[in-house]
């Protein structure tokens, strides 16, 4: 049987002002779906993850969470308390990591639990700090975010989204602000997580972890999906020119 | 309130009082201006017999109203009044505009050698030695390389600090001077009509804004090359650093 | 010369002591009514509103380019006419009078709330739009972001700024003893008129506002140091 819809994008567009963006953007992530999107700078993949959440409204188009919709009217979300119980549901990863520059890793982590979904801070302590060891950040769990490195600041972000225990994790190009030689280890924990079943989205550069890692790989162009399917096919024999080539511009 | 039969009766008052200002802030700033960029030096460079009691001094300045300032000027000095007469300066003190002026130098400097300062430390180190390297003396090289540099630096803040002293000289109708606040006030306790607080505020903000007008062009003239953050109506009236 | 500031029959301590009172009390009412004119004014000038950006910046600018003096006259006089014109067209004989210590506190309020709607203004527009981002994307509500990630931040970037402030506030609750409020500077005076010692009065009283300023600035520096933990310094 097929796992149950997580997450449902149906028919999203996306302008800024006269700037269309995403034309008409069809996704859906079951449960334990790792979904790669991959796409040259400009393909509208990040505006994509970011509708999903509403950080970016959709000008039009669908957007359903365990399949209750998100009412989006004129480019704004009609109900934000509707849009604030999705956010709680799906954790995100940034590009810069955004961590909370006033708050040391843990409170970083235990922020949202606690004053979001009000949960018992012991019990939220308990898991924070169990998630930050789990990350390999054990010993710097009382260090502002200041006095760690792109990694593992990165590290604590994954570790935040986590501890919201979300049903799916929107990661936006989470290693493309590292540098080179600290991209692995937030890899590394990514692949963990997809290890243990986590449903993911994950816009990325990394072919390495599309193609080894997810099990949809999902590739835009010019606003579209010009290619969709398992890594597998994908790769091995890429069916448009557009994503030939950009498997050949990458290598 | 009759806002234009106050000015029609009154302008004479009005104008004279905004020569008096302009006299008092244009006199401050200038006295000021010549003192600040010596003791700026001394904040540098001077040992520490110099620079203890010229911190204290500035400290103290920085730290107290300067209507305290100008009431210890002008109502002090008459506790000295016999030596004041007997050093034949008591003709000085008895002059409020004298006394209120004073205290504006003596403020102003304070500022302005800390504005200076900052100004002077900005000056990158490879321009002084490239000034030694050519073979210049020491005090060619302030004259020609440190103190521009310092200058077009502090230029801005300058400009803000001289901002401020025009409005500082206000407090001067306290004691009695008929700058454009004291006028205002007189006017005021004739006539009890409240446009002419109007008045003075339009004519506050003219002062200012002409002079903020004049620094651009002195900034223009400086530092051609440059075209860093100016003086602006908006952005001028800032609050005086005190740390 | 000690017992002039002695307290009691034969010396002025307690007046001054008292005046010194009210220059704190009055400083410490005018502080929130200018911290919130402050937030109102930056709130103003950043909002979307083409009306309300005009109305803040009108505020900061004009306030900023008069002199504290003339602010606090317009207010005295100028409230106070505005009241009593008000009062006596309900009832023609009644008359009301502004206090001193009221018009200083608008007074002070006003001139603190245009300048420091500008250092907030920066403070905000120097925040992270990145981490307000994070928190919206963890499901916080508008106000939870405001309160947990947006004001701790623009606190510590306003800090310097309004630590300033503060102290340009401190000095001048002086003008405040110019429409007649018993403050430090006015009992001073009250002094001075009746030892015939002004030079001794106005320089203690100096001293006490010296140490009120330095006192400001050491806490100051402790609550700066407090709010950039975790800030790498360069």
């Amino acid at each position: 049987m097929a796992e149950a819809v997580v997450l449902k994008a149906e028919d999203i567009c996306k302008s800024f002002g006269s700037l269309e963006v995403l034309k008409g953007i069809t996704l859906e992530a079951r449960n334990h779906d790792v979904i790669s999107i991959l796409g040259s700078s400009g393909s509208g993949k990040s505006t994509f993850l970011r509708c999903l959440n509403m950080l970016d409204p959709p000008t039009s188009g669908k957007v359903s969470v365990h399949g209750e919709e998100i009412v989006v009217k004129n480019g704004h979300p009609a109900d934000m308390r509707q849009v604030e119980r999705a956010r709680q549901r799906l954790g995100m990863v940034f590009q810069q990591f955004n961590l909370w520059t006033h708050r040391t890793a843990i409170e970083n982590v235990m922020e949202g639990p606690i004053h979001v979904l009000k949960q018992p801070k012991a019990e939220v302590k308990e898991r924070a700090e169990a998630l930050l060891v789990r990350v390999g950040l054990a010993e710097r769990m009382n260090m502002y975010p200041s006095q760690l490195s792109g990694g593992q600041q990165q590290r604590v972000a994954i570790a935040r989204a986590l501890c919201m225990e979300p049903d799916a994790i929107l990661f936006d190009e989470p290693t493309s602000a590292l540098d080179p030689e600290l991209v692995g280890e937030v890899l590394r924990v990514m692949q963990s997580l997809a290890a243990e079943g986590r449903t993911m989205i994950v816009v990325t550069h990394e072919m390495s972890f599309a193609r080894d890692v997810s099990t949809e790989v999902v590739f835009m162009h010019k606003g579209k999906i010009a290619e969709q399917g398992p890594p597998k096919e994908m790769f091995g024999s890429p069916k448009t020119e557009v994503f030939q080539k950009f498997i050949a511009d990458v290598r | 309130m009759d806002v234009f039969g106050v000015f029609a009766q009154f302008w004479p008052e009005l104008l004279s009082g905004v020569g008096i200002t302009i006299k008092l802030a244009g006199l401050g700033a200038i006295i000021a201006g010549f003192l600040a960029p010596l003791l700026a030096l001394v904040r540098v460079n001077g040992g520490p017999a110099a620079q203890v009691p010229l911190r204290f001094y500035i400290s103290f300045m920085r730290g107290t109203p300067l209507l305290a300032q100008m009431f210890l000027i002008y109502y002090g000095s008459g506790q000295f009044r016999p030596f004041l007469q007997d050093i034949g300066l008591w003709n000085f003190f008895r002059e409020p505009f004298n006394c209120a002026l004073l205290a504006f130098v003596m403020n102003s400097t304070a500022y302005q050698t800390e504005i200076l300062r900052g100004g002077i430390m900005g000056v990158p180190h490879g321009e002084i030695e490239a000034g030694k390297a050519v073979g210049m003396s020491y005090v060619m090289s302030l004259r020609r390389v440190v103190y521009p540099h310092a200058y077009r630096i502090a230029w801005p803040a300058l400009g803000n600090e001289i901002i401020l002293l025009i409005k500082a000289s206000a407090l001067a109708s306290v004691v009695t001077v008929f700058d454009l606040m004291g006028q205002t006030r007189a006017i005021f306790q004739k006539t009890f009509d409240f446009s002419v607080y109007i008045w003075a505020a339009v004519l506050y903000l003219c002062l200012t804004a002409a002079f903020v007008w004049i620094w651009r062009r002195f900034e223009h003239r400086l530092s051609p090359h440059i075209h860093g953050k100016r003086p602006s109506l908006l952005g001028a009236m800032t609050k005086r650093e005190t740390a | 010369m000690l017992e002039l500031f002695s307290f009691g029959e034969a010396g002025w301590g307690d007046q001054l002591l008292q005046g010194l009172l009210v220059t704190i009390q009055l400083a410490l009412t005018a502080l929130p009514v200018g911290l919130l004119l402050g937030f109102a004014a930056a709130g103003a000038s950043l909002s979307p509103y083409r009306w309300l950006r005009a109305i803040g910046t009108g505020y900061t600018t004009i306030m900023r380019g008069l002199p504290e003096l003339l602010t606090l006259f317009v207010v005295y006089n100028g409230l106070g006419l505005l009241l009593n014109s008000i009062v006596s067209s309900w009832n023609p004989d009644a008359r009301v009078e502004l206090s001193s210590f009221v018009a200083g506190v608008i007074a002070l309020g006003l001139v603190f709330g245009a300048f420091a709607g500008e250092v907030l203004r920066g403070a905000f527009q120097s925040l992270n739009k990145g981490q307000m981002e994070a928190g919206k994307a963890v499901g916080m509500r508008p106000t939870q972001v405001f309160f947990r990630i947006m004001l701790p931040q623009v606190w510590r970037f306003a800090l310097p700024g309004l630590g300033n402030l503060w102290i340009n506030l401190l000095k001048d609750t002086a003008l405040v003893s110019v429409i007649a409020l018993d403050d430090l500077m006015r009992m001073t005076q009250v002094a001075v008129r009746s030892t015939k010692q002004p030079f001794t009065f106005f320089l203690a009283a100096c001293l006490i506002y010296w140490a009120l300023c330095v006192i400001s600035e050491i806490v100051l520096a402790r609550l700066e140091k407090r709010a950039n933990r975790g800030v790498r310094r360069a």
